[in-house]
């Protein structure tokens, strides 16, 4: 992993250096020096950063940018991809601010290593909101996320209701190097044992990887036949491979068959929705990609407006509250079963 | 380490000549991996006691999921062998059948897609051909360094993948693609396809590099190419087509995963080629060409298989399964060591 992603980050400095150069070029009327945002320029540009380009959620998220943007009216002053890494993430910053960036958008997904460039950005005058992430350290204007707490507990809230509190649970874990992967295996650890102590879990390590839970999943199936549910942290990468084995063993049935198997994921993508029209999964808990790209463009707007942000209940259904480095908009994530499947409301179904 | 590849060039030299008749599955070397394997079939046994041992559940769980990994792990054995390095194949793994698929089944109108479902193996084969066909063009005919020009296909070819399909996993393709669908669960006398694939591709790698000229010529090539070259061996010839056939693996085993995960991840291979340079290496595949055996590297990969299926079986906590598989990769290295009383290099 260390050379290749090593090389990569030096290529992506490289074309982002390059960008910036033509930036600078192009950009020399429109004002270089770093004006505070204080200053109440509310339609200054903003800068995106997007974490990754493989997987669908955040190409969801990258598509509703732009048209959300129109939508508020702002501008934007770049978008860059940082290949989920976090040195990327900062050289990309720099770069959307020699572009002309007044506030930025980001999305680190390391939140213990960007404190530093907040801090600095906040010397600068520059605010940052983080979609989906909650930097450890470091002023963020505001932290933009589904509660990734609340996807663990619905998941073990909703598997324990349907196994009747008793039976065996495999659970998909993400990485635990991301904070998200580890909230949603704490809180629903955490939910499991004092909710449905009758439920045995057996929590599978995947880093992410599809083809690692397949295999994991067929090792239990084996030891343990009588696996009654399943909870996946993320429906792109683990959907189709838990699908396709299922399938194989025979275990692939309608909800109303006996030997059916409870599967809850997380993420809310078209696909997973697909799959619980078909019967093939019970639920999944939407991320809402929409709401992300939204109100993260939203808040860098009010931030540029010179907008201070308070706690408690806000005016689009959701909830701030105050951290010790910014505040947290903490957009609902509903849970999406056979019953509102199809509600147009919900961003996997937009067709986008 | 030129004093090795000068002992190993004199040693093979006679070989190259006279090439052993009688069939010699595997040398001592090869057994190195065996007591470490053997070790890890007892902890596995007393795990699960009433399951581990039987076939099912070796062939389901432990063989399956180690097929695509094998595949590639001949292909990188080939390629060091003949004392090269092709870093890329883990990309190949991803674009050759993201390339096939997404001209049968995506959202595109280039080149006159949708393709009929049958061009997708041989799209896949021959895409794998071309990017071990344009490595090969570097590597031997602009003399670059292999390393550096694979790292850099590597990374192109991810980009390339990422580009074509838009950034997104194509899914749902064991109803969209019922062809792809035979190769992931397709069964003969009881064993997946997949297994079959792996058993035909090594007995015909280790048939061919034991046995005839070509095969041999691999080892010279490897061990001293000025020595091979004055053999009449032509070296550049013999490099570049171990890294069409390494490609052509590759994207094979590529096919075979997404077949058996049912759908091409815009990452997929992504990382693989660490543990594919990990099971080669530990199987006696030395990194200064000319030395190792196929059946050495195949149990390379067994080892890893049984390691990763033992630690998830053992239920291994998460945050410790990467430090402890480390650590029993090394204890199995000492142990082959130990055993066989020969030194590694």
């Amino acid at each position: 992993m260390k050379i290749t992603s090593s090389v990569r980050g030096a290529a992506a400095v490289t074309v982002a250096l390059a960008l910036a150069l033509t930036a600078c070029s192009k950009d020399s009327t429109g004002g270089g020096g770093a004006a505070p945002a204080s200053g109440g320029n509310a339609n200054g540009a903003i800068g995106v950063d997007l974490p990754r380009a493989d997987s669908d959620f955040w190409n969801a998220y990258a598509r509703y940018i732009p048209a959300k943007a129109k939508e508020l009216g702002v501008n934007l002053a770049g978008t860059t991809n940082s290949q989920n890494e976090i040195q990327n993430v900062i050289s990309n910053m720099d770069s959307l601010v020699t572009q002309g960036a007044k506030s930025l958008l980001i999305a680190p997904q390391d939140t213990g290593a960007i404190g530093p460039k907040l801090d600095e950005m906040a010397s600068k005058g520059i605010p940052v909101v983080s979609v989906d992430t909650r930097p450890d350290t470091g002023k963020v204007y505001m932290v933009v996320r589904a509660d990734n707490r609340a996807y663990g507990q619905k998941a073990c809230e909703f598997l324990g209701q349907q196994l009747g509190g008793k039976g065996k649970v495999v659970e998909f874990q993400g990485a635990l190097s991301s904070i998200n992967g580890r909230d949603r295996s704490e809180a629903f650890k955490e939910c499991m044992t004092q909710k449905f102590p009758g439920i045995k879990v057996f929590e599978e390590p995947t880093e992410w990887d599809g083809g690692k839970a397949q295999a994991a999943l067929e090792t239990r199936l084996s030891t343990d036949p009588d696996i009654k549910g399943i909870y996946m942290q993320a429906g792109g990468v683990f959907l189709d491979p838990t699908l396709q084995l299922l399938k194989q063993r025979g275990r692939l049935v309608p909800p109303n068959d006996p030997k059916h198997i409870v599967i809850v994921s997380n993420d809310g993508i078209p696909q997973e929705f697909d799959a619980i029209r078909k019967g093939e999964i019970d639920a999944t808990v939407s991320q809402p990609a929409d709401a992300y790209a939204q109100y993260g463009l939203y808040w860098c707007k009010q931030a540029m407006a010179g907008v201070t942000p308070k706690a408690g209940p806000s005016d689009h259904g959701s909830k701030i509250i105050q951290l010790p480095n910014g505040f947290e908009d903490q957009l609902p994530a509903p849970l999406v079963t056979k019953d509102n499947v199809d509600d147009k409301a919900l961003w996997g179904n937009a067709g986008a | 380490m030129s004093d090795t590849t000068e002992t190993e060039a004199a040693v093979q030299a006679p070989d190259v000549r006279r090439p052993s008749t009688r069939l010699k599955l595997a040398k001592l070397r090869d057994l190195a991996l065996i007591p470490p394997i053997i070790a890890l079939l007892i902890y596995g046994y007393t795990l699960k006691p009433d399951l581990f041992l039987t076939k099912t559940y070796l062939v389901d769980t432990v063989l399956k999921y180690q097929t695509e990994l094998a595949l590639v792990v001949l292909a990188e054995a080939l390629v060091l062998i003949v004392g090269k390095f092709d870093l890329s194949l883990e990309s190949v793994v991803g674009i050759a059948p993201a390339v096939a698929i997404f001209m049968t089944v995506g959202n595109t109108t280039a080149f006159g897609a949708p393709w009929p479902p049958w061009t997708v193996l041989p799209v896949c084969l021959v895409f794998g051909a071309l990017i071990g066909a344009f490595n090969g063009l570097l590597i031997v005919k602009f003399r670059l360094s292999a390393f550096i020009v694979t790292l850099a296909m590597l990374i192109a070819l991810r980009g390339l993948q990422l580009a074509i399909v838009g950034g997104a996993t194509i899914s749902n393709l064991a109803n969209r693609l019922p062809t792809i669908d035979y190769l992931g669960s397709l069964r003969f006398l009881t064993l997946p396809l997949s297994i079959w694939i792996v058993i035909i591709c090594f007995a015909v790698g280790i048939v061919v590099l034991g046995y005839t000229r070509v095969g041999r010529s691999l080892y010279a090539v490897g061990g001293n190419p000025a020595a091979a070259r004055a053999a009449g061996i032509r070296v550049e010839r013999v490099v570049w087509i171990t890294l069409i056939v390494a490609g052509v693996l590759a994207s094979f085993a590529g096919l075979m995963l997404s077949a058996r995960l049912g759908s091409v991840a815009a990452n997929q291979g992504n990382g693989m080629i660490f543990t594919v340079f990990a099971a080669a290496v530990i199987g006696g595949i030395s990194l200064d060409g000319g030395k190792g055996s196929l059946f050495g590297a195949l149990t390379g990969v067994l080892l890893l298989g049984l390691i990763q299926n033992v630690l998830t079986l053992a239920q291994v906590k998460a945050d410790q399964i990467q430090a402890v598989n480390g650590l029993v990769i090394l204890v199995a290295l000492v142990l082959a060591r130990l055993t066989s009383g020969k030194a590694q290099d």
